[in-house]
């Protein structure tokens, strides 16, 4: 009898503790909510009412009783449409070359024996180490002397070789057994059949993750296009959005919907594949 | 092994950065390789406005010169500085003619990044008041056309002062407030039951909180034969910037607010006493609240001074049209049809005094009568009170780090300590000129 009720008690207590750790989970998870509401529900009101609600807080700063859409319709007229057009065709372009180009080279690297192999995979690491804004100058002057200065070829360049990419497909393709491609060689298959139908089938994980990360460094570019002098035709969604804030006034109204059309896109393509992401992440590193 | 792969990442490492500083400083060696061009063909205009801003005077051009075409880039003004000086470091021949804050272009004209524009001293001189331009000399020679000049209004919330029975300020120069009474009436304005009493617009930064300096004796901060000489511990400064963080500290300026854009803050009512510049007038207008305008504050006991200077424009040495580039700066700083275009779009003073002329009365009728006898006043601060920033090469390390010094001394830093460490700050960068 005794012992039944502490067993109950046990069970509760753990209910409780599961469901207030839940309650907690939820709480810090809306937390991190937050500023992406509050920039929204701005994003439905005048901009002169921004500041309006903020201090003190009120239900207002996270509400309004009279969303509009006239924001919105504002940036049909701004440059933000092109840009987002322009940063799509950027970041898709990165995505299909980079991960041919970067499955390539950790295929190289993880599978095939050659000298100088662990050299190669130091510079790899090394130019990942290195942050992009370091080198953006020096590369600029260089794509001006190329004639890439305010072309689409000037902006997708820098993000095709990511070392970062590299180096996760690479972890990921150490971990696929040797016999695989063995069994592959006897059925005389060569390195680019073993490639193409034994490690980029087994690997479909690893490169969703490499591509988003070719994919966001092109969707947050921002030094780089200024550098390379990019013209309206050219203008990418960081810029545009930054050339909203005028150089007298401002439309926080406007700022922020412009702000939540460029946080939506990656939003969307990241849940749509956040399974993948994170199994791709957690995986690379096992043997 | 582990030895000789830590030894081979060096070597990379070291390699890479040789490479990168040999890249970066092989494009600077070579010669100016611009050229007149045909006089015709594209001009590329870099500037960090809306392009709404600039339509008009492009247009206007276009109209006059049908084989020119002048093509507008905007770069977001936070980025302009650092852009401008990499991609014409680099003999960028993609800008043709560019904007440039007046008080960098002493720096620019020292660096050979514009082209010299003296053979238009004459007409220059004919066509714009004196203060707009000698601010672009440098060394007894032209280097670029103004196109723009500003001042500071201080504007305020009519029923803000109503609810605290405080008289309307007028816009009399004459009658001119003191920085203390506007920190009585604001406090007053906040017992009333309006959130802030006080906001600069741009609280940061040299250009607006010069003339508190000024005001209290302390001068603009930068002394000397050479201009190379910091001057920011004197009395007058650590007044002024006390005063500054008191306004901060007790509450009558809102700290959370940063940066240039507080102009929303006043347009939602929150604020009494606003100090803006005139192209905050146009917005105003537009906006539900019932607001006025004042001349800019002094200290009581010093003297009156407010900001100037603005924008001018200046050509690329690199160019490979500079014969049309001139053609279209001409039209925008010194045709008086030209140089007024520039304003159609943005309520911003036009640099050229016939423009000017013609604007006024313009901007005055905008706000109706809220701004009656505006015209008068701008015209008395742009040539009684006007205190332009100092002309220095070393002006733009100057800016940035009493930049840095106003952000610290809002948020409260002590004042005395915070000026000296500027000042160190200043010197040191200056050693490297």
């Amino acid at each position: 009898m005794s012992a039944e009720t502490a067993q109950a008690g046990i069970t509760r207590r753990r209910t409780v503790a599961y469901l207030g750790l839940s309650v907690l989970g939820a709480c810090i998870g809306l937390l991190f909510l937050l500023p992406l509401w509050w920039a929204f529900v701005n994003s439905l009101r005048p901009g002169g009412d921004t500041f309006r609600y903020l201090n003190p807080l009120q239900w207002e700063t996270f509400f309004t009783a009279t969303p509009t859409l006239d924001n919105y319709a504002t940036l049909l007229h701004s440059d933000l449409g092109l840009a987002t057009l322009n940063s799509i065709i950027v970041s898709g372009i990165t995505v299909v070359v980079g991960l041919a180009i970067c499955s390539m080279a950790a295929f190289a690297l993880a599978a095939i024996p050659f000298r100088g192999s662990g050299a190669v995979f130091i510079v790899v690491v090394v130019s990942f180490l290195i942050p992009f804004d370091a080198i953006a100058i020096p590369l600029a002057n260089l794509f001006r002397d190329w004639n890439l200065q305010n072309t689409y070829a000037g902006l997708i360049l820098p993000g095709l070789g990511n070392g970062m990419a590299i180096f996760l497909l690479r972890t990921f393709f150490l971990a696929i057994p040797k016999d695989l491609v063995e069994a592959g060689r006897l059925d005389g298959l060569g390195w680019w059949g073993i490639f193409r139908r034994i490690y980029l089938p087994l690997s479909v994980p690893s490169l969703i993750g490499a591509g988003l990360t070719l994919f966001l460094f092109q969707w947050q570019s921002y030094v780089w296009p200024l550098l390379n002098g990019t013209d309206a035709q050219h203008i990418l969604g960081p810029i545009a959005l930054s050339n909203m804030q005028g150089q007298f006034n401002v439309d926080y109204g406007v700022m922020f919907a412009g702000s939540m059309v460029l946080t939506l896109i990656p939003l969307a393509i990241i849940i749509a594949f956040q399974r993948y992401f994170i199994q791709s992440v957690s995986t690379t590193g096992l043997k | 092994m582990k030895r000789k792969l830590l030894a081979a990442t060096s070597l990379l490492a070291a390699g890479t950065l040789f490479l990168a500083g040999c890249s970066a400083s092989s494009p600077n060696s070579g010669t100016a390789i611009g050229s007149e061009g045909s006089g015709t063909g594209t001009v590329n205009l870099l500037g960090p406005e809306d392009p709404a801003t600039l339509a008009p005077v492009i247009a206007a051009f276009k109209a006059k010169n049908p084989d020119i075409t002048v093509k507008y880039s905007q770069v977001p003004f936070d980025q302009l500085n650092p852009t401008l000086e990499q991609r014409l470091g680099a003999k960028d021949d993609t800008i043709d003619v560019y904007t440039v804050d007046q008080p960098r272009l002493s720096q620019l004209a020292a660096q050979g990044f514009l082209e010299d524009l003296s053979s238009l001293k004459g007409q220059t001189k004919a066509a714009v008041p004196d203060a707009q331009y000698s601010v672009n000399l440098y060394q007894d020679k032209l280097w670029a056309l103004p196109v723009w000049n500003s001042t500071q209004l201080l504007f305020f919330n009519k029923k803000a002062l109503n609810a605290a029975g405080v008289k309307y300020p007028s816009i009399d120069p004459a009658q001119r407030l003191t920085w203390e009474q506007v920190v009585k009436d604001g406090k007053a304005a906040q017992a009333a039951g309006t959130q802030y009493g006080l906001l600069l617009e741009q609280v940061e930064s040299y250009y607006q909180l010069q003339p508190l300096a000024e005001s209290a004796g302390g001068g603009s901060g930068i002394t000397g034969d050479k201009m190379l000489t910091t001057d920011i511990n004197n009395p007058g400064w650590e007044k002024a910037m006390q005063w500054y963080a008191d306004t901060f500290s007790s509450g009558l300026s809102p700290r959370g607010v940063g940066g240039f854009q507080t102009s929303p803050i006043f347009t939602s009512g929150k604020v009494a006493y606003f100090v803006g510049g005139p192209w905050d007038i146009g917005n105003f207008a537009k906006s539900n609240i019932d607001w006025g305008v004042a001349p800019m504050p002094y200290f009581a006991g010093g003297s009156q001074a407010t900001p100037t200077g603005s924008w001018s424009w200046g050509i690329n040495p690199a160019s490979k049209n500079k014969a049309a580039a001139k053609k279209f700066l001409e039209f925008a700083s010194l045709d008086p049809a030209g140089n007024l275009s520039t304003t159609d779009a943005t309520t911003i003073i036009p640099a050229n005094a016939a423009a000017t002329a013609q604007y006024l009365p313009k901007l005055e009728a905008l706000g109706g009568d809220k701004t009656k006898g505006l015209a008068g006043l701008i015209a008395h601060e742009n040539t009684e009170t006007a205190k332009p920033r100092p002309v220095s090469v070393g002006y733009i390390q100057f800016e940035e780090l009493m930049g840095k010094a106003f952000a610290d001394i809002r948020n409260g830093s002590p004042v005395s300590e915070r000026l000296k460490q500027a000042a160190q700050q200043i010197n040191d960068a200056w050693k490297q000129l």
